[in-house]
């Protein structure tokens, strides 16, 4: 187990470095530079920021220093924030996005598990039609006009909840359960399918003939065996939604780092972008890592040794 | 008849109060706090730094300069006891020494008194080329500035060799002067724009880069930032310290909402006093009952317009330039695209500017025939024989309704076919920057009001925003005249030729000028707005501002 613990660190570092050459090459690469402003700069003007940022020196001499820097744990500058490095502009974002993510984790995996058991336990009944629409239709409906359904209704006809912004419960209803519903939907699907058909696997009738507990069946044979799909699709899940969500964040005045990246894509701060890709490396292949442990948990079949 | 004399008894009466009670409804009482909207978290709001709008705000609630601009867009004296002129000796003949007389009053928020060391240490600050201030350039006039800014190659011995050098100086405790290369007509509105404000030396060199965050944020202007949270708002107070009269708001909080839906819900929510309204939805505000009696809409300083590449054909035919300026219905254009907002444009200067001539552009009201006059002359008898155009904007925004609108004209009026071409935003911009597009879009505001920044910098032979490639001598050496010209009528008069020179070149399709929409609650009193606000309507004098409760 500490052997491939160990190994998968090490794949982890060697991707982590792949995918910050890939995005510092596509980035030199897209048209358009940190200095394109609708207002030209005057050239003495572009030749200072290019000295300052280090943008004068050769393309490989660039990506050194962005290595060199990365090994003494700094993630460098941001270019439109410019007082600011990226690791701090992450360290302020992080807390907030991954509050955001975790809750609305926490709501889709409440949301998501029960209705989609209930569908399974009780197939082609009205509460199986019900979920099944229901996730229908919150997998369909994008972010961004939920979100703005929810601020419509509970701010300004209602006037219940602030329209965005951070710091309070309030401001956390909104955007927590507009982010939450499309995992919300997922996970009830998969969690119905993957019951329905572990309720078919001879254990379970074995167990069911037996005459063991329905309850007892329910929790340690079907459910324990039922959620592993579900594993699988969270982790990735929760990375996503740790990671945070553009829309969501632009919506609700979020101060999150998912807001902050796509900024910084739009308005090519460099700097900003290696950081984040780097750190949103590391976040997906942590947790695809965590996950894999996860398994040999739950099912004892899988070992890694 | 009794209705009739109570209507006219009561009229007397609220009319008797206003002029005999004139400052009742002006002294302000209850909480005085006003929200607004910033379009985002600033870069910076180092003022020697700064350039978007969204700093602007904020550095113009927490700094003043030596000199200011009132609500007309006139001059006058803040920092300084009077604008300096010839006749006060404030400058010299030949135009190229400044001296500014400070007003002895002036402190910074912390008591310490402003002086004119704290001008030289900013002016010199801005051409530091380690801080790569973006807007030095326009101060590239005062002497030894650009040698300075250039000089990031050289040792420290010669760099601090140059910046020992550049032309400005402290003559005593409370003078300055500033020596220039050339007589520089606009230098005056440069010293009253934010790279020039004084910064605090001691501040800057203890905290280095924090010290634009509370409490270090140290400024001489009527309020001080107590508080920034970043990527969410930023609150500034009152500043008790303030050497004039003080400002009526206690609290002003600048919240950074990006969405414009949300920052609408959140002004219907009365989350903020002050917000824009979604593009598109200008007419359905206006027709709502409780919305419209509260928008403010003003022009701006500002011209939107398509350029050509006049050196892409077949745009190197100023008639058929011409064509597509006469060829677009400028109101339908504002009516059904921009929601009724703004003014249609035949010239480039905006009015509400010096410069601004309605007489110009005549030819290019929209007239069918007229384009097809000018399409004649430009050596075609029908569009369909001219060469398929293409048209190139950023996929943001209502920019893609433009584009087809423009399209649509195009072909109903002229019968020419054209391409859009949707781009990303900043590669948009690239290639707009380095010329490699032949039609796109685009827009111009004001840094300061006057020809000077709007027609050499982007008309002028190989001038850094000349993206049309237009060149033209005759041009070239009115700008000349007029940039070193010290009569203004004279040079006004020189600026004037020069820009009908352009709109009858036509090397962009005049489209039109920004107007502000915005929604203000009723109980805003005292906003002053001007053509140049920055983020905020009203930003310029938001010290005027107070809440009636």
């Amino acid at each position: 187990m500490t052997r491939y613990i160990l190994f998968r660190i090490l794949w982890l570092i060697i991707v982590l470095l792949v995918v910050s050459f890939i995005t510092f090459s596509l980035m030199h690469l897209v048209p358009g530079g940190p200095w394109d402003k609708t207002k030209t700069l005057a050239p003495q003007v572009v030749e200072a920021l290019n000295k300052k940022y280090g943008l004068d020196k050769p393309f490989f001499a660039q990506f050194g220093d962005f290595l060199w820097n990365i090994l003494h744990g700094d993630l460098g500058v941001s270019y439109t924030l410019q007082d600011r490095s990226v690791t701090s502009i992450i360290l302020q974002g992080l807390p907030k996005t991954a509050t955001l993510g975790v809750i609305a984790f926490i709501l889709a995996i409440l949301i998501g598990i029960p209705f989609g058991m209930a569908a399974a336990l009780k197939q082609n009944s009205i509460i199986d039609y019900l979920s099944v629409i229901f996730s229908t239709i919150f997998a369909s409906i994008p972010g961004f006009v939920l979100g703005i359904l929810l601020i419509i209704i509970f701010s300004v006809e209602l006037h219940w909840l602030p329209t965005g912004g951070w710091g309070s419960v309030q401001q956390i209803i909104m955007p927590a359960f507009a982010l939450a519903t499309l995992p919300a939907a997922f996970i009830a699907r998969i969690t119905r399918s993957s019951t329905l058909e572990v309720m078919r696997q001879d254990y379970v009738r074995t167990a069911q003939a037996m005459g063991i507990k329905q309850r007892v069946i329910l929790v340690r044979h079907i459910l324990r065996n039922a959620l592993i799909p579900v594993v699988t699709m969270a982790g990735p899940e929760l990375a996503f939604l740790v990671s945070g969500s553009f829309i969501i964040e632009n919506l609700f005045s979020i101060p999150g780092i998912g807001r902050m990246f796509v900024n910084g894509v739009f308005a090519r701060d460099y700097g900003l972008i290696m950081g984040s890709v780097l750190f949103y490396g590391f976040v997906v292949a942590g947790l695809n890592l965590v996950v894999d442990i996860l398994y040999g948990v739950i099912d004892p079949r899988i070992r890694y040794d | 008849m009794v209705k009739k004399i109570l209507t006219i008894f009561f009229s007397l009466v609220i009319i008797a109060s206003l002029v005999i009670f004139p400052s009742c409804s002006s002294a302000p009482s209850g909480p005085q706090e006003l929200t607004v909207n910033i379009a985002g978290e600033p870069a910076q709001i180092d003022p020697n730094r700064a350039s978007w709008s969204t700093e602007r705000t904020v550095i113009m609630q927490v700094f003043e300069g030596l000199l200011g601009f009132k609500q007309d867009l006139s001059l006058e004296a803040v920092g300084a006891t009077e604008i300096p002129t010839v006749d006060n000796d404030g400058i010299s003949a030949d135009g190229k020494t400044y001296t500014f007389k400070l007003n002895e009053d002036v402190t910074w928020s912390d008591g310490v008194k402003v002086t004119a060391n704290n001008y030289v240490y900013s002016i010199k600050r801005l051409f530091d080329p380690t801080n790569a201030a973006e807007y030095a350039s326009f101060y590239f006039d005062i002497v030894g500035g650009e040698a300075y800014y250039s000089s990031s190659d050289q040792d420290a011995t010669a760099q601090a060799a140059l910046k020992a050098a550049i032309g400005v100086r402290a003559v005593d405790t409370y003078t300055l002067e500033i020596k220039l290369v050339n007589a520089r007509p606009t230098f005056l509105q440069l010293m009253a724009l934010w790279p020039v404000y004084p910064v605090r030396e001691d501040i800057i060199t203890q905290y280095g880069a924090t010290w634009t965050e509370p409490p270090h944020y140290i400024g001489n202007g009527p309020f001080l930032m107590t508080e920034w949270v970043h990527s969410d708002h930023i609150t500034l107070v009152k500043n008790p310290n303030y050497w004039g009269e003080k400002a009526k708001l206690d609290t002003l909080t600048l919240n950074m909402i990006t969405d414009a839906n949300a920052l609408f819900a959140a002004y219907q929510n009365n989350e903020v006093d002050i917000a824009g309204v979604p593009a598109g939805t200008e007419k359905t505000v206006m027709a709502d009952t409780v919305l419209g009696p509260q928008i403010l809409r003003y022009a701006e300083l500002t011209t939107f317009a398509f350029q050509f590449n006049v050196e892409v054909a077949p745009f190197t035919n100023k008639n058929l330039r011409k064509a597509l300026n006469a060829a677009i219905d400028r109101e339908a254009f504002i009516n059904n695209v921009r929601g009724g907002v703004g003014q249609p444009a035949y010239s480039w200067i905006p009015p509400g500017m010096p410069g601004y001539d309605a007489n110009l552009g005549l030819d290019y009201h929209f007239s069918a025939t007229k384009a097809q006059e000018f399409l004649t002359a430009a050596g075609y008898t029908n569009g369909s024989e001219v060469p398929e155009l293409h048209l190139q904007y950023a996929d943001t925004g209502i920019n893609p309704t433009i584009a087809q609108f423009i399209q649509q004209q195009v072909k109903v009026n002229l019968n020419i076919d054209v391409v859009i071409e949707p781009m990303e935003r900043a590669a948009f911009t690239q290639a707009v920057n380095a010329e490699q597009y032949s039609w796109a879009w685009y827009g111009w505001g004001a840094d300061y009001p006057d020809p000077d920044n709007w027609l050499p910098q982007l008309f002028g032979t190989g001038a850094g925003n000349n993206h049309t490639n237009y060149s033209s001598a005759e041009f070239d050496s009115l700008c000349a005249q007029a940039a070193i010209q010290l009569d203004n009528a004279q040079r006004l008069a020189l600026y004037a030729q020069a820009q009908a020179l352009v709109v009858n070149d036509a090397p962009v399709l005049f489209m039109f000028y920004r107007e502000r929409f915005v929604l203000v609650k009723p109980n805003v009193k005292g906003l002053k707005y001007t053509g140049m606000d920055g983020d905020v309507a009203g930003d310029m004098f938001f010290a005027n501002v107070w809440i009636e409760n």
